[in-house]
């Protein structure tokens, strides 16, 4: 029994903390992947190039001196404009043909793919590691936390309800899922459809940036470093239920403590194949995923 | 345009060897090495140590009178260059002896060329094993320490410091990942060790918190990992902000932790063990005056390349004067278990694979450098030899 409490104090618990700081980390990429797609319909295979944006303005504002405190502020601010730029000139332009999902969706990856090259001419190949805005770590009950993965998830929480909270029981909100229920009957009830469109984009790829804020710290700062999450927070979206913000934060838990403790037994390598292998069984079973589309529901 | 020049060249060379004849005729030695690209630095120190042993030489009257004269060509890192660039050093150039090669490759690569063109050559920097087992050829030398002399001087220090450690491995999942956690493995298990398994990540991994379940799992004493760059700057940040370093002894490969990555891991550094064939901070007096030496030209310490560089004119110098010809069978017979002094003392070339048997050196980070904290005696670290060609 002894044996059984230490197993779960020193190995069990603490890499169920790091999925969760995993969890918490790709549920704040879906959560933005999860708006654009419920709302506008629109796969934004750029994301993670969102994210990455972040990080480098993290990165660049860090070096001129604005405190960590104040990025966290001001590059979700920054970003705003950006993503409106962005659904006006770019998505606007192609959100009306017939075959949406398919233009988009490779407007989207193109776009992802030129700012990748981008970053790549600005902040050159190589990985920047942002100094830890907290260092230390605290023990709780024998169980030994760096600091900023606390901090991550605690603010991590806190963003999840305020999106949520925005989303369910704002004016804005009930206007941004009237118009993805029916945006004619939204429009002619005086919902500037057009605006709550680029709005919500705009929305979505600063919490994109936000997350990019969070995890620089944490994972480093280069320009393909919007691949990484990608393909997780997809997983986490098709899986929750595409436009579902309550669907990422269970499937994003989920399959992030799947991962994490399937890597004490297998190479952590191998955990990956399981997690993307939950993903096609809810695709073949559940194609709308565990909850419905936002305004749907 | 090609032809032309080359033509061109050996008119060019072939004019300045003819007046040069009535001097003393020089000794040509080919360096075939990356001055440009990823492998540029240690390109560098390959020229700082060759260049300073070859004035030195000269200037005690080089080798049976005769002058050495150093040609250096690009070979990028990549052994495709390096063939094409040895095959004209040979050619062209006459050279009588060729050096230089750093990456594995190009060294086995060039290890053809040499054979075809009937002359020898060393390598001072190469670490695959295979260039003195598997693969060694009666024309190739190496002067400097193998990968598995490395593991072996380690695996010899850990016995004696952390006497039937448990092991826990963590590489890169690549050839040279696992195939250095493999000699290690053999060689810490031979010693006494316990293993307590092994987990590859991928190149580049970004998280390797995920690794971390394994190893607490197991509850080792000491982690072997041979991770390199910058996945060792993110590996041992992230151990540390775990409170893994504590009560574990890290140690690795000798390019895990080196003077271009020391600096970005900054405390999480600290303790790290290696196996290493040089350190700038050796005490002998043999060593003290090289590192002045090599200071005075150079503005910097030398590392493992630069000394091992250096050594091997004079095992050049030792071999023709034993030989007395710059012959290549007469010099091969002179190479046979052949002794010199360098920098790091003597060193002996196996007549049996070509490879120096050496002193080997364990150092540790402290205070943000490496210090030596062992030694390990040549015949304790150099293993077999498992050449079975010549």
């Amino acid at each position: 029994m002894a044996e059984a409490i230490d197993y779960f104090q020193f190995v069990l618990a603490p890499q169920m903390v790091i999925g969760l700081v995993l969890g918490i980390a790709v549920i704040l990429v879906a959560l933005g992947l999860t708006i654009i797609f419920g709302l506008l319909d629109v796969i934004n295979m750029s994301h993670g190039e969102f994210y990455a944006l972040g990080a480098f303005l993290s990165v660049s504002l860090a070096a001129l001196g604005v405190p960590f405190w104040l990025l966290l502020v001001l590059v979700p601010a920054l970003m705003l404009p950006i993503g409106y730029i962005v659904e006006r000139v770019l998505i606007q332009r192609v959100f009306h043909s017939p075959d949406r999902h398919v233009t988009t969706l490779l407007l989207t990856f193109g776009f992802g793919l030129v700012l990748e090259d981008v970053f790549r001419l600005i902040w050159g190949p190589n990985p920047l590691r942002p100094d830890m805005p907290i260092s230390g770590a605290v023990e709780i009950a024998g169980l030994f936390l760096p600091l900023y993965r606390v901090f991550m998830i605690g603010v991590g929480v806190l963003i999840i309800i305020g999106t949520a909270l925005v989303v369910y029981r704002t004016r804005i909100g009930a206007m941004v899922r009237a118009a993805a229920f029916d945006r004619n009957m939204a429009a002619s009830l005086g919902v500037p459809v057009q605006l709550v469109y680029a709005g919500a984009f705009a929305f979505g790829v600063s919490l994109a940036g936000l997350a990019g804020v969070l995890l620089a710290p944490i994972y480093s700062v280069f320009p393909t470093m919007g691949r990484d999450f990608i393909l997780m927070a997809f997983t986490v979206v098709i899986v929750g239920g595409m436009g579902s913000i309550a669907g990422a934060v269970i499937a994003g838990l989920f399959l992030t403590q799947v991962q994490a403790i399937a890597s004490l037994y297998i190479s952590p390598v191998w955990a990956d194949p399981i997690v993307f292998g939950i993903m096609v069984i809810m695709l073949m079973v559940r194609p709308q995923g565990l909850f419905g589309r936002l305004g749907h529901a | 345009m090609r032809t032309f020049r080359t033509v061109a060249l050996a008119v060019v060379m072939s004019a300045t060897a003819l007046s040069s004849i009535h001097a003393a005729d020089p000794i040509k030695i080919g360096v075939v090495t990356p001055l440009s690209g990823t492998y540029a630095g240690i390109g560098q120190q390959v020229k700082w140590g060759l260049e300073l042993a070859t004035k030195e030489v000269n200037a005690a009257g080089g080798i049976m009178g005769r002058p050495i004269e150093l040609i250096f060509e690009d070979e990028e890192a990549n052994p495709a260059v390096a063939v094409q660039k040895a095959d004209k050093v040979f050619q062209v150039n006459k050279v009588d002896f060729l050096t230089g090669t750093v990456n594995s490759g190009s060294t086995l690569a060039v290890g053809q060329v040499a054979e075809r063109a009937g002359k020898l050559m060393a390598t001072t920097v190469s670490f695959a094993d295979s260039i003195t087992t598997d693969k060694c050829s009666p024309n190739v030398y190496r002067v400097n320490a193998r990968a598995g002399q490395q593991s072996s001087a380690l695996a010899v220090w850990m016995s004696k410091d952390k006497p039937k450690a448990k092991v826990f491995y963590l590489g890169p999942d690549y050839e040279m990942g696992r195939s250095t956690v493999a000699a290690f493995k053999q060689s810490a298990e031979k010693v006494g060790a316990q293993s307590g398994g092994e987990v590859f990540a991928p190149l580049d991994s970004k998280d390797y918190t995920q690794y971390f379940g394994q190893l607490r799992a197991s509850r080792p004493q000491v982690l072997y990992t041979s991770v390199a760059g910058n996945d060792t700057v993110r590996l041992f940040t992230q151990l540390q902000e775990f409170g893994l370093l504590n009560n574990l002894t890290v140690v690795g490969a000798s390019g895990t932790v080196t003077a271009q990555n020391i600096g970005a891991i900054g405390k999480a550094a600290e303790g790290f063990v290696t196996g290493v064939g040089y350190s700038a901070e050796i005490g002998t007096p043999e060593n003290k005056k090289f590192v002045e030496a090599f200071r005075a030209a150079n503005k910097t310490d030398p590392d493992l390349y630069g000394a091992d560089s250096y050594g091997l004119i004079y095992a050049y110098k030792a071999a023709v004067e034993k030989a007395q010809s710059t012959d290549t069978d007469k010099v091969r017979e002179a190479f046979k278990d052949l002794k010199w002094n360098t920098p790091q003392g003597e060193k002996t070339l196996r007549a049996g694979d070509h490879q120096a048997v050496q002193t080997m050196y364990v150092v540790q980070v402290k205070g943000g450098k490496f210090s030596i904290v062992g030694e390990v005696k040549g015949e304790d670290a150099i293993g077999p030899d498992t050449c079975t060609r010549f």
